[in-house]
Parts: structure tokens; C-alpha cells; sequence
């Protein structure tokens, strides 16, 4: 009893210092975005609003989320079963495989929409044999693709890890009672690692929300999020795009506030 | 153990990162110092000649004129580093005057912006220095591609399965010159008909005859621009559609002929009393107006570039330097091979606050 207050009254050196870095950290990242959005209330509060009864800014914020949305949930029918198999198995070039999933992160946005377009242009590998049933260029699947391709490491890197923590043996038991792989794979391995790949899939949809340089190149229209936000600085200014920016913020932070709070529960699974 | 083995393996692989980044610099240093030449005090000589940097801002239909320039003006002054920095005309200019960024030179593609959007707050001169024309370019892989000439381009944009593209008129000089060339291609062809069929019908665009004759075309905010898609292919800028030819993403595009020379692109060449490069047929010019979404208005006129030492410039000496290297001769010599003819001498506004090597070269 009388130890444990003791630890409680004496902070470690290291928690001191750790905690002054969390606060820089906090601070940096912090004071960028506050000094934008509290600017933006305090100054000119009108414009946020009238911003937010703008039907074309808020279409283009909610398209951002859609397609965001879509191009997450694609990643997690791509990332999980990739993850699993990164997690349970070793084969030749392995390695290789797991560093050019992460490409996508590496490469400059603008890159990775040019190579886009290559491929899901109307003469594209892929792009011209479906061009008569899908237009990816100027369209929604162009914006998902190319939301997809950039965020989908976040999502099978973290399913990896996910997958990777949850013990083999479980698995093994599991089949030993005569499950077969896929039930011990949807019934003990999923639970177990579903909040990795709940913190994938969020940071996949963030990413996808966020992405501005490769949707640019293949499709300027319909305008997601960061595009108008981009257009509206180049005809008008700073403070015409300031708004919409705010706006953007301030909606995704509100969802990934309640996801988080909503999943704080499932932490339970992950160990013991 | 494990645990030991692995802290080994993180301090080595920072290790080894260290060493090569310290290693890069080295190399870099030593780089320098053939260019400067001997040196006494070789550290201390070698960051100041890293901190010249000459920031150049300029159209991106300026991109290989001034790159040339750029080896040309190393070449000559070894120690300074021009860092380029292409965009929208507009958008250039509004870097400067909205985002506070500095900037040595500025080259803008309509050199009307100068006096519009920096003169006398941000500038006091301009040098208009260079011309150029609005075409159709294509490929050989363009759809109709062996028939389209100065007589039918615009038939062939028409017709069902050609795609065609430009520039978004509110963020572009080239996007508003589309509109001016495809509304005074109604007069010279007498078909009223061309600018609604090409654009008029699938974008946004609202455009009112008023009664001396004179068009206005007026641009929407650029998401309500909303084109046809199937048809139509808009970008912020126009370098980014020639990407989409190369690709075959779209058949023809409106662009300056500089740049479809120096992507090797085909070309229509319209006539000059609607292509926007004769001072001649500038009266005719003037007849289509576009007015953008921030209601900003600008009239027909012959294409001509512009260049300034804007107020903020870092390194005026130098900027003075690059601006009479792209007015004398060497420079007049590199815009004629891409396309983009200098105007001799240069015509100027604010002639007496220039500096005194430039006032040579304009009128």
C-alpha cells in the first residue's frame, strides 16, 4: 500500500522527460492547425459559415469522404488477407514484397497519379479494356484508385502487425478442436486483431481524405475536398480557401474523435 | 539478449545512414569548391556561396526556355544556385503577394498580371519580353488526326468520340485565351454555333453578347464549372494536359505554341485573327471578354510575356543579372528555338525605377 503511493508521488526522470517531449509534440502539431482554425472563427467567422452553406463546398468535403470511405474499405478487402499472409508465412522475396507495398508512401503524389493515369487512362493496361463500362479519368473510380493506392500500406502494414500480435498457437488450438482455418482465421484471429485493423482502417480513410497531388492528375473533376480547397487559392487567395480548409478539418477530426472514443473499449481484446 | 542484439542492429543502421548523408556532404562540398576554386577558409567561403540562391517564379509555359537559361546563368556565375519555381501565371504572382514568399524574378505569361496585381505594391516595372500563339495540338494517335487543318479543327472537336482539352480560366491565362480564340473562331468562320457546340454546351460557361458587339464570357467558381467529362478534359494548368495527350487521354488540346513545339507535339496553327499572337488584329482581339469567378475581367489581347524584379527580391544584383541575360541576345536566341519569339526591344512601364543595365534593352 504504502509503496504504491510512493511510485505514484515520484515521477521517474524519464516520464518527466518524455512527457515535456509529448507536450512539444502536441504543441507542433497543434499550434499549426489551431492558429488556423481558431483565426479563421475569431476573424472571420461569417465566412466558415458561409462556407458550410456552400452545397458545393460541402459536396466536395463529402465526396472526399465517400470516396475516402470506399477507397477504405477496398484496402481492407486487399489489406487484411495480404496482411495475413505477411504475418503467418515466409517466403522467397518476402522482403521485397513487403518494401513495395510501401512504395505508395515513399513516392511523390504527383508521381504516383502520372502512373495512375498510365495504367487506368482510356488507352491504359487497365484502363482500356474496361473503358467501355468504367470512365477512371475526370470520375469517382479515378479518385478512388488513386486514393487507394496511396493509403493502402497504413492499412496492410497495420493488418500485418495486427495479425503478427496475435499468437499462432491460439490458431493451432483452435484447429486442433476441429476448426477449420477459415473459422479459426474469422473467429479467433480477426477479433483478436480487429482494433489494429480498426487503427488501419481509420488512418487509411485519413490518408484517403487527405490525398491531394495523385487525385489531382487523375481527376480534377468532380472536386474532392483538397481540390477546392487548392483551386480556390489559386483564384482567389488565401483567405477564400482558408474556410473550406477549417471546415475540412474540423469534420474529419469530429469523425476520428468519435471513432476513437467508440473503440476505446476494444483495447480489452488485445492481450491476456 | 534478443533485446540487446536488437538495440546493436538500430544503432548500426543509424550508423550507416550517418556516414552516407555525412559522406553526400562531403562530396557536395568538395563540388562546390572545384566550382569556386581555390579557397583559403574553405568552410566559411563555401556557406556563403550555398546561400546564394536566385528563386525565380515563373509561367509554366516558361519551363524550358528558363531552364536553359538557368545552366546558362550557372555556367556564368558559378556559387549561385537558381532554384525554379513553375506554376500558374496567377498563382505565381499570388505566391508573392498573398503568401509573402520571396522571390528574385518573376515571369509571368500575360504580362498584363504585373500591372494589375503588383504594381506599385509589390513591383514597379515590368519588361514585356517574348510572344506567343494559342494552337490546336495533337499526335498522330489523335482521333481524325490526318484530316483536322486551319479549316475544320473545329468540325473534328465536334464530332462524337474526340476528346479535347484545356485549362481552368479562373487559376490560367492559356484557359481564358480558349475561350477568347473559340469565341472569335464564330466571327472569322461565321458560325455562331462554334463556342457553344465545343464548350458553352458542356461546362458552365455563360457568355452574353452585349450590344456593341463585344462577348463576355463568363467563368463560373471552378467547381461549378462541372464539364462533360466524356468529352472535355480541364486542369488547372495547361503543361498538365500534355501529359494527357502523350497518354491518349484526350485528342486535342488548346496550348501555347512554344510548348507544343517543345513536347514535339503536332499543331493546327489558326489564323492569326484568332490565335492571339498579332499586335495587328489586336482590335479584333478585344472583342471577347472573359470575366473569371472573382470577377476579375480581362480583354482579348495579343499574347505577351512578362518579367519583373518584384520588391522582395533577396538578390537584386543577381535578379537584374538573370533578367539582362533573358533580354540580350542569348537569351532572345533560346526563346526563338522554343517557339516563343522575343520581342526586341522590349516594351516596359516604370522604365526609370528599372535597374540601370535593363533600361538598355526596352523601350
Amino acid at each position: 500500500m504504502n509503496a504504491t503511493i510512493q511510485k505514484i508521488r515520484r515521477i521517474e526522470p524519464l516520464t518527466f522527460i518524455f512527457s515535456l517531449i509529448l507536450i512539444i509534440l502536441f504543441l507542433f502539431i497543434f499550434l499549426t492547425l489551431s492558429n488556423m482554425i481558431f483565426g479563421q472563427i475569431l476573424e472571420n467567422f461569417s465566412g466558415l459559415m458561409k462556407a458550410a452553406g456552400n452545397r458545393s463546398v460541402m459536396g466536395a468535403i463529402f465526396l472526399s469522404l465517400y470516396a475516402g470511405f470506399i477507397a477504405t474499405l477496398l484496402a481492407l478487402f486487399l489489406g487484411a488477407p495480404a496482411g495475413y499472409i505477411l504475418a503467418r508465412f515466409d517466403f522467397p522475396g518476402k522482403r521485397l514484397v513487403e518494401s513495395i507495398i510501401d512504395v505508395p508512401v515513399v513516392v511523390p503524389h504527383t508521381v504516383a497519379g502520372i502512373a495512375l493515369l498510365t495504367v487506368f487512362g482510356s488507352r491504359g493496361l487497365i484502363g482500356e479494356p474496361l473503358a467501355s463500362y468504367i470512365q477512371f479519368r475526370d470520375a469517382l473510380p479515378g479518385i478512388v484508385v488513386a486514393m487507394l493506392f496511396v493509403s493502402l500500406p497504413y492499412l496492410a502494414n497495420s493488418a500485418r502487425e495486427g495479425f503478427k500480435s496475435v499468437d499462432p498457437r491460439l490458431e493451432n488450438a483452435a484447429r486442433s478442436l476441429g476448426a477449420p482455418l477459415w473459422k479459426a482465421f474469422f473467429f479467433v484471429t480477426l477479433p483478436l486483431s480487429a482494433r489494429h485493423l480498426l487503427i488501419g482502417a481509420v488512418m487509411t480513410w485519413a490518408r484517403a481524405i487527405s490525398e491531394f497531388g495523385a487525385v489531382v492528375i487523375i481527376a480534377y473533376y468532380p472536386m474532392i475536398g483538397p481540390t477546392l480547397i487548392y483551386d480556390r487559392f489559386i483564384s482567389y487567395g488565401l483567405s477564400a480557401s482558408r474556410p473550406i480548409a477549417v471546415l475540412l478539418i474540423l469534420v474529419t477530426l469530429s469523425i476520428f474523435l468519435v471513432i476513437r472514443i467508440l473503440s476505446a473499449g476494444w483495447s480489452i481484446y488485445d492481450r491476456d | 539478449m534478443k533485446g540487446k542484439i536488437e538495440v546493436f542492429k538500430v544503432v548500426s543502421v543509424l550508423l550507416t545512414l550517418i556516414t552516407i548523408f555525412a559522406g553526400l556532404g562531403c562530396v557536395d562540398n568538395q563540388a562546390e569548391d572545384e566550382n569556386i576554386g581555390a579557397m583559403e577558409d574553405s568552410s566559411e567561403n563555401i556557406t556563403t556561396s550555398e546561400d546564394t540562391v536566385l528563386t525565380v517564379f515563373h509561367a509554366g509555359s516558361l519551363s524550358v526556355p528558363f531552364e536553359e537559361l538557368e545552366a546558362e546563368f550557372e555556367a556564368k556565375h558559378p556559387g549561385v544556385d537558381v532554384q525554379r519555381e513553375a506554376a500558374g501565371s496567377a498563382q505565381s504572382v499570388r505566391k508573392i503577394t498573398e503568401l509573402g514568399k520571396q522571390a528574385d524574378v518573376l515571369a509571368s505569361a500575360d504580362y498584363a498580371l504585373i500591372p494589375s496585381m503588383m504594381i506599385p505594391e509589390y513591383a514597379e516595372w515590368y519588361a514585356a519580353f517574348a510572344r506567343n500563339q494559342i494552337v490546336i495540338a495533337y499526335t498522330n494517335e489523335s482521333l481524325y488526326s490526318d484530316e483536322i487543318n486551319a479549316g475544320n479543327w473545329y468540325e473534328i472537336l465536334r464530332r462524337p468520340g474526340v476528346n479535347y482539352g484545356f485549362s481552368n480560366p479562373n487559376d490560367d491565362p492559356c484557359g481564358y485565351r480558349t475561350q477568347m480564340v473559340t469565341q472569335l473562331a464564330e466571327f472569322y468562320y461565321n458560325d455562331n454555333q462554334i463556342y457553344d457546340d465545343l464548350i458553352l454546351d458542356k461546362t458552365g460557361m455563360i457568355a452574353t453578347t452585349e450590344e456593341n458587339g463585344t462577348v463576355l464570357v463568363s467563368v463560373p467558381e471552378s467547381e461549378a464549372l462541372s464539364p462533360d467529362t466524356s468529352k472535355i478534359m480541364l486542369r488547372s494548368m495547361e503543361v498538365e494536359l500534355s501529359s494527357a495527350l502523350e497518354m491518349g487521354e484526350i485528342d486535342y488540346f488548346y496550348i501555347y505554341r512554344s510548348v507544343a513545339e517543345q513536347h514535339g507535339f503536332k499543331y493546327v496553327e489558326l489564323p492569326p485573327e484568332i490565335d492571339l499572337s498579332s499586335i495587328e488584329y489586336a482590335d479584333d482581339y478585344s472583342k471577347v471578354q472573359v470575366e473569371m469567378a472573382n470577377g476579375e475581367v480581362v480583354t482579348g489581347s495579343p499574347i505577351v510575356y512578362g518579367v519583373t524584379i518584384p520588391k522582395n527580391a533577396e538578390n537584386p544584383e543577381l535578379a537584374a543579372e538573370f533578367v539582362k541575360l533573358l533580354l540580350d541576345e542569348s537569351g532572345q536566341q533560346i526563346f526563338i528555338e522554343n517557339g516563343q519569339p522575343p520581342i526586341v526591344p522590349a516594351f516596359s512601364e516604370g522604365k526609370e525605377s528599372m535597374p540601370e543595365e535593363l533600361q538598355a534593352f526596352v523601350e
